[in-house]
């Protein structure tokens, strides 16, 4: 799908760097295979951006060595520098920044040589339409939607054949149910463009559901690196646990999909029958065993299953416990064979008097559900 | 009349007087001026007297000559400032703007003490074979010395409102530092750079305090425009008046011109 492709040399995108500012100090190191998404996820202040800026090569750190689609674009001890328009890496902002003096065809051409041939005209229309941007050519950046903007400033970073890319929090601009519906979008993109991918995010549940492989960072050092399963499965060290901790892992398999909708319906795999959930539309085919996470705050609690709810999933479900879990409680709901866990507050708790023993219907939106990609399955 | 009573019912009354008063302030003396050029016999006669024609043209090549000076040097140092954050730089930042508020005769005495013969530098250039003082240079020197911070803030401030994402994204692109520049800082910080052009000029042309006491008032020699209105008011009104004319009409261009840069910007920025 990456149309007259100046062939950019595939290559991995590693290397490892030491940079310190102040009492600041990144001491990392990454490798990410052509077509593979690595999510590097951690709290603010933990390096993330300021790694992809040393890849980039829009800052320079004091020691380390970075190479590119097979080329060495940094390394201190041979005392090579690639400046950043020689590295080949492209670069997503948070905000995108799509630049406000050119239409939408003119961010895409800006790093495309000699702008005005048949072949750069060519080019900006075969991105126009692999990224849905027909008919906004001529468009201002301010006259598109943040979703528009993201795919346009995505078509502007792949246009020049980029060796590697970098984003940075891309889903930010965007509020969290089109953060939800783009994220799938973006995978695909992204797995056609066949480069190293590395996307920083601090929402753990973007970093599983888009990773192939998610390094968690803290404080400028690298706690673990592996698959979403692993990184989630066993954290190990407290610290990463409480970095990622998603409540609910369900195990389950695809039953069938309806793509209209944009869901696919998944039903307990080896448990008592009953377990059926509706996730977002991805990949795998009916039969297929998905690996499905929930935050136990995205679901909320209702002592009667209720009516004229737009939330598609209602599991009801036995209280198997109560646990303070400041600011609130964790309750654990047995549902058909699965513990859901949910995060609620103290108020809500003392007036629906929740104790182990009770039934209640657990909700949460299709949206909510995310499936998280499983290098192993 | 009637709008201006009800915009504001607290300010009205008081709004409209003042509203009134300023008007004719700064419009009496310029419909006098005009009043005074439409009466002449001759308007384009008064203007084609050598010494007039003499000065038109030694203000027009050396406001030229400053402006395209205070360009070259002021942008690359406006982009400096624009971005620096070091101490001495900001320094240099509030120094920049003195000539802005410093009475232009004191700018004119600093630069003698600086470049005169008895001057700071005098010994050197006179070393050299040069005298700056009473010749068209010293006019040019005035004239960037008085200008040139009106264009290095207006382009500071453009070259600021360029985010660095986007400096740093064109390089991502494969796009070099300098064409980076070309392409993208130059036609976001335009209007700016535009609107601190116009001044600067505006400033330039009408340069007469510290042109007086460094270059003096040689007719063909150091004697611009305004210098030469205050000559010719000695000699002869009408050409004091036509040479003033001309001078409104310019800064009116100048002003025509600004407003529409600023419209421009209104729609093609963000």
């Amino acid at each position: 799908m990456m149309p007259q492709a100046a062939a950019s040399p595939a290559g991995p995108a590693r290397g490892w760097v030491s940079y310190r500012v102040g009492e600041f100090c990144l001491e990392t190191e990454w490798e990410v295979l052509p077509g593979q998404i690595m999510a590097l996820f951690g709290p603010s202040g933990a390096g993330k951006t300021t790694l992809l800026r040393a890849i980039a090569g829009l800052l320079r750190p004091q020691d380390g060595h970075i190479e590119v689609g097979g080329r060495v674009v940094f390394d201190r001890a041979q005392n090579i520098w690639e400046p950043p328009h020689q590295r080949r890496v492209g670069f997503l902002t948070q905000q995108y920044h799509l630049f406000p003096h050119l239409t939408v065809a003119g961010n895409i051409a800006y790093g495309l040589p000699r702008r005005n041939s048949r072949e750069t005209r060519a080019r900006v229309q075969e991105l126009v339409a692999s990224f849905h941007l027909e008919g906004l050519e001529s468009r201002r950046p301010n006259e598109i939607s943040a979703g528009q903007q993201q795919r346009a400033a995505l078509a502007r970073a792949l246009a020049p054949d980029p060796a590697a890319l970098l984003l940075d929090e891309p889903f930010t601009s965007l509020d969290t149910e089109l953060r939800r519906a783009l994220r799938r979008e973006l995978r695909d993109s992204l797995a056609r463009a066949n480069i190293p991918v590395i996307m920083v995010s601090h929402d753990i549940e973007e970093a599983v559901s888009i990773g192939d492989l998610v390094q968690v960072i803290s404080d400028g050092k690298p706690q673990i690196t592996g698959n979403p399963l692993q990184v989630l499965g066993q954290p190990g060290q407290g610290r990463v646990a409480r970095l990622v901790g998603v409540e609910n892992l369900l195990k389950l398999r695809v039953a069938s999909r309806h793509t209209r909708d944009g869901t696919m319906v998944c039903v307990g795999d080896g448990l008592p029958a009953g377990l059926q959930l509706e996730v977002p539309l991805g990949d795998p085919e009916p039969g297929d065993a998905v690996t499905v996470g929930i935050r136990a705050s995205d679901i909320i609690l209702a002592d009667a299953e209720p009516k004229g709810s737009s939330a598609r999933n209602r599991l009801s479900g036995i209280v198997s416990g109560v646990e303070l879990r400041p600011p609130g409680y964790e309750v654990t709901l047995s549902c058909h064979g699965a513990d859901l866990k949910c995060h609620i507050t103290g108020t809500s708790l003392n007036e629906m008097g929740i104790r182990p023993g009770m039934n209640l219907w657990a909700v949460f939106k299709a949206s909510s559900c995310f499936l998280v990609q499983d290098d192993l399955s | 009349m009637r709008n201006l009573f009800r915009a504001s019912d607290y300010w009205g009354p008081v709004g409209a007087a003042s509203t009134v008063i300023y008007t004719l302030f700064i419009g009496l003396p310029i419909l006098a001026l005009l009043i005074k050029a439409a009466g002449q016999e001759s308007f384009i006669g008064s203007l084609t007297g050598e010494p007039v024609l003499q000065a038109l043209r030694l203000s027009l090549i050396t406001s030229s000559i400053s402006i395209l000076i205070v360009i070259g040097v002021g942008t690359p140092f406006a982009r400096i400032l624009a971005r620096g954050n070091s101490l001495p730089l900001r320094v240099v930042d509030h120094l920049v703007e003195l000539p802005i508020v410093l009475p232009p005769v004191v700018s004119g005495v600093a630069m003698l003490l600086a470049f005169g013969r008895q001057g700071i530098l005098g010994p050197a250039l006179s070393g050299l074979g040069i005298s700056l003082p009473f010749t068209a240079a010293a006019v040019i020197f005035a004239q960037v010395f008085v200008a040139a911070p009106f264009y290095i803030r207006a382009a500071k401030l453009g070259f600021q409102s360029v985010a660095r994402e986007y400096e740093d994204i064109s390089q991502t692109l494969g796009v070099s530092p300098w064409a980076t520049f070309r392409r993208l800082t130059l036609p976001l910080a335009g209007p700016s750079l535009l609107t601190g052009i116009a001044l600067a000029w505006a400033r330039a042309i009408s340069e007469f305090g510290a042109t007086i006491m460094f270059a003096g008032n040689l007719t063909g020699k150091t004697q611009t425009m305004p210098l030469a209105i205050m000559s010719a008011l000695e000699t002869s009104l009408d050409t004091a008046v036509a040479l003033s004319v001309l001078l409104l009409v310019l800064a009116l261009l100048v002003l025509i011109a600004l407003g529409l840069i600023t419209r421009r910007r209104g729609t093609a920025s963000l």
